[in-house]
């Protein structure tokens, strides 16, 4: 780095490491999709592009290590290698963005970098696929084996399948059942060695199947990824019967099946297809699908696939690399912490106005009117300006979306599921402070969909499921609010083990599980110290997790609900403010002080007295229309109640259930500049932030779960079991 | 001429105490306080200084003085660990030149309890100038006057010649 100053080598750097990131990302996105289309020649072209970028630019500051790594996986990215290996390749190519990342960091942090001799061993392996050639399958069937054989047979060709497990599987004692699971959807087990469940686990699975599927579709589906790294398929000789050879004309295999629609498939084909008919529509419009064979899965599965890669277009990705300006979050805060100030200035304006008129008395129409013009326009500028400073903080929930199918891949891997993810709503701004927050959290559910949620290949078939569990993303705009949402179609949360667990532990009585509603019990899995899995596992699972995504959500002052279908799956939503920066609010007065709670929470406002409260059990609750609401009053915060004749009721939702919030006065709605509380003086976790009004007056946020969380001493439930109050 | 240590002195009750000049960012007059439920006991609440929301610490009511509100309050605003704090004082006096050899470290018997937050004791002319520590106000606990504690004990110098003032 002699020929520059050290400035300008830092500051190069600095650069490399940011362009160094995008690149793995993108390598780490196109890997997934080789794994997916492991022969596409474009993705492989693509990936050898971003690999040769990272040699050069590594190279130039140089990190030898990693340049020399990047060139030798760019040697290995050819068309030809994918199309021998293109799944091999994909996984080499996530094993080398891995490495490339921990060597990026060691060299930012001058650490020693990792070695890179496994990567390299790899890329040998690759290089020279000694399995290939070895791989040359016998097929000893005994006499009784090729009886069975000709039986099963019944007129329908008999393929001759060899597996080679794939030595990285990571379960490999399940990989003889997860063959004979693949390939009874294909047709009918003749005879398979070993049988199954043998020790140690077997490297070479031997199946006889009869199948009226070409010898493609079979070595498609056979070649499990993860499971089984070669697959070799003949078609068996059955009395030296002459058939013509098998057609891989996808129309003419069509035909075929349909004609030799008989014996033990055609059974299958009648039970199920009239379960699920739209499927068995989507099944009919993929061509390559043979409908007499369990058409919901495999139309379910290829409609979902079609659904990931149709929208990743061209112009997604120029968006994405494409970035016309790099500023630091800090300066944008410090134009937003200005325009803030600009819009206290601007109330402030309007107060003085107001005052001013009020002392000139009647008359001045002209001056009025000149004035309020001035104002008017004034507002509309500072309206125009605070959203285009706000707009600069937003980025597109894709930023954090598209890191999370990786870490669904690395998961389903480690804990032998199959995983889907799709992405929706990729495009929906967020303030990026909001967005970088929420990365944790969506990690933390993602991986506990794949571990929790997502049911193991067996046990999905078993239920009727595709083997490939779906992970769906999405993100939009409610108001002003955004909603993300992660789906999975998995088995549900079981709500009596999540509270007999809440029992068991203490969290709540047997008395009050009796009481509780669904919704609230669901809830129960945000408290601490709770988790349902029976293991405890590397990936999730130690009761940890649930209640920091809620801790999180409380100070994004979001909410987080989730619902279940028991057997169909799991969604939580997460709901955000757009920004935290600038928020309308309600304020009101409590014992004569002033708070405000977000806009965004309150659903509506009433008028009560006294005597419309009741009590059940001990908790104040007020009728709204057919609806029993819990209430909450205020000014309990002050260590006061006193009872008052005429009251508001500020009904706020909190998740997906709703809390009246008893205040004495309302005063009306504003939009408020928030301003952190100083957290290491002050930490109250009732108020959320403060404003300053016009007039110079400090407003108090409430932070609503918090209060109905510390006022409400826990949790609220209408059946009324806080006797203690 | 040894270097003298400027420091900014404030009356509350009968005593007198200071703090570094360094520390202070300015002195306000008593502006409405806006109380922060769920907050620690000692935070009085929060003032607006001009667009900046900082937390009140009350010494008046920390030392356990009874509070009677005058035309003299202030508000010291200090900087704590590079945050702001305003503490509210009967009076604010003046700034203090000292020489660093006339303040004596607090007896050692201080260090601990409830009179910790003494940081050392200066003499002017027959006058005491109680240093105080703002780490230490910004604790949860009670907080005792020097004078109570010297009452009680009076074993003191520097809390005996306090007395005779």
């Amino acid at each position: 780095m002699g020929i520059f100053s050290d400035d300008r080598a830092n500051e190069l750097r600095a650069l490399f490491f940011e362009s160094a990131a995008e690149i793995l990302q993108a390598i780490n996105e196109d890997a997934l999709r080789l794994e997916k289309s492991p022969r596409d020649p474009d993705l492989v072209r693509d990936l050898r592009r971003n690999v040769h970028t990272l040699k050069g630019d590594s190279a130039a500051c140089g990190y030898k290590e990693l340049s020399e790594a990047a060139h030798a996986v760019e040697d290995v990215m050819t068309p030809e290698v994918a199309e021998r290996s293109g799944e091999a390749l994909a996984g080499l190519v996530l094993t080398a963005a891995d490495l490339f990342d921990s060597l990026l960091t060691s060299f930012r942090d001058g650490l020693q970098p990792p070695s890179t001799q496994e990567l390299r061993r790899l890329i040998a392996a690759l290089q020279s696929p000694q399995g290939e050639t070895k791989f040359a399958p016998a097929f000893h069937w005994s006499e009784r084996e090729r009886m069975l054989i000709a039986t099963i047979a019944n007129g329908q060709p008999v393929y001759n399948i060899a597996l080679a497990v794939d030595p990285a599987c990571p379960m490999p004692s399940a990989a003889a059942q997860l063959v004979r699971n693949t390939l009874h959807e294909a047709g009918t087990i003749a005879a398979m060695h070993p049988e199954a469940d043998v020790t140690p686990p077997p490297t070479l699975i031997e199946v006889a199947l009869a199948s009226d599927k070409d010898v493609k579709w079979l070595e498609r589906r056979a070649k499990i990824p993860t499971v089984v790294a070669q697959v070799y398929i003949e078609r068996m000789n059955l009395e030296a019967v002459a058939e013509p050879l098998v057609s891989r004309d996808v129309a003419h295999s069509v035909e075929n099946g349909v004609a030799k629609d008989v014996a033990p498939v055609a059974e299958t084909a009648q039970t199920s297809a009239p379960v699920l008919p739209s499927a068995t529509k989507a099944a009919a419009a993929q061509p390559e699908v043979y409908l007499p064979f369990a058409p919901q899965e495999i139309g379910a599965a290829v409609a979902e696939r079609a659904a990931v890669e149709r929208p990743r277009t061209k112009e997604d990705r120029v968006v994405a690399t494409e970035n016309v300006l790099r500023v630091e979050t800090e300066r944008v805060d410090k134009v937003l912490d200005l325009v803030g100030e600009m819009i206290i200035a601007k109330s402030m304006m309007q107060e003085l106005m107001h005052d001013m008129l009020a002392t000139l008395g009647k008359g001045h129409g002209a001056l009025r009117a000149r004035g309020g013009d001035i104002l008017t326009l004034q507002s509309q500028i500072m309206n125009k300006l605070q959203r285009a400073v706000m707009k600069i903080r937003m980025v597109p929930v894709e930023q954090m979306f598209r890191r999370l199918p990786r870490v669904a891949r690395d998961t389903a891997k480690a804990t032998g599921r199959e995983v889907n993810v799709i992405i929706e709503g990729g495009n929906t701004d967020l303030d990026k402070s909001i967005l970088d927050a929420l990365a944790e959290p969506m990690l933390h559910l993602l991986r506990n969909a794949v571990d929790h949620g997502i049911e193991s290949p067996e046990q999905r078939k078993m239920s009727g499921k595709p083997v490939e569990g779906t992970i769906r993303l999405n993100a939009y705009h409610q108001g002003n609010q955004v909603v993300i949402e992660i789906g999975d179609d998995g088995s549900g949360i079981d709500l009596g083990r999540v509270v007999n667990k809440a029992v068991s532990r203490g969290i709540i009585t047997a008395d009050q599980a009796r009481r509780m509603s669904e919704n609230d019990a669901l809830d129960l899995i945000f408290t601490a110290g709770l988790s349902t899995s029976d293991q405890v596992t590397e990936i999730s699972g130690r009761g940890i997790g649930m209640d920091v995504v809620k801790s999180v959500m409380d100070r994004l002052k979001g909410t987080i609900s989730v619902r279940s279908v028991p057997g169909q799956g799991t969604t939580f939503h997460l709901k955000v403010p757009l920004t935290l920066a600038i928020i309308k609010a309600l304020l009101f007065r409590v014992s004569e002080r002033l708070y405000a709670v977000p806009l965004g929470n309150v659903l509506e406002i009433l008028r009560a007295q006294e005597g419309d409260l009741h009590s059940v059990e001990g908790q104040e609750v007020l009728k709204i229309r057919e609806e029993v609401v819990p209430l909450i009053r205020l000014s309990r915060m002050h260590g006061v109640s006193q009872p008052q004749a005429k009251l508001f009721v500020v009904v706020v939702s909190l998740g997906d259930r709703k809390c009246g919030l008893v205040v004495d006065r309302l005063v009306g709605e504003q939009e408020l500049v928030i301003k952190a509380l100083d957290e290491t003086m002050i930490a109250s976790e009732m108020v959320s932030g403060a404003s300053i009004l016009g007039d110079g007056r400090v407003v108090l946020v409430l932070s609503i779960s918090d209060v109905v969380e510390k006022l409400g001493r826990g949790r609220l439930h209408v059946s009324g079991v806080e006797a203690s109050l | 001429m040894p270097k003298l240590q400027q420091i900014v002195g404030f009356r509350v009750g009968r005593e007198n105490f200071g703090v570094p000049i360094g520390i202070v960012h300015e002195i306000v007059p008593l502006m409405d306080i806006t109380a922060v439920p769920d907050s620690p006991d000692y935070i009085e609440g929060v003032i607006n200084l001009r667009g900046k929301i900082i937390p009140i610490v009350d010494l008046r009511k920390r030392f356990g003085e009874t509070v009677v509100p005058t035309r003299r309050n202030r508000i010291v605003v200090s900087e704590l660990n590079g945050h702001l704090v305003g503490l509210v004082v009967d009076a604010a006096n003046e700034v203090l030149k000292i020489d660093p050899e006339q303040i004596e470290p607090p007896p050692s018997v201080m260090e601990q309890g409830e009179l910790n937050y003494v940081s050392g004791v200066a003499k002017m002319g027959n006058q005491l100038v109680i240093m105080i520590d703002l780490s230490k106000i910004m604790q949860r606990g009670e907080l005792r006057r020097l004078s109570d504690f010297a009452e009680a004990t009076g074993a003191l110098g520097a809390a005996q010649s306090l007395q005779s003032e």
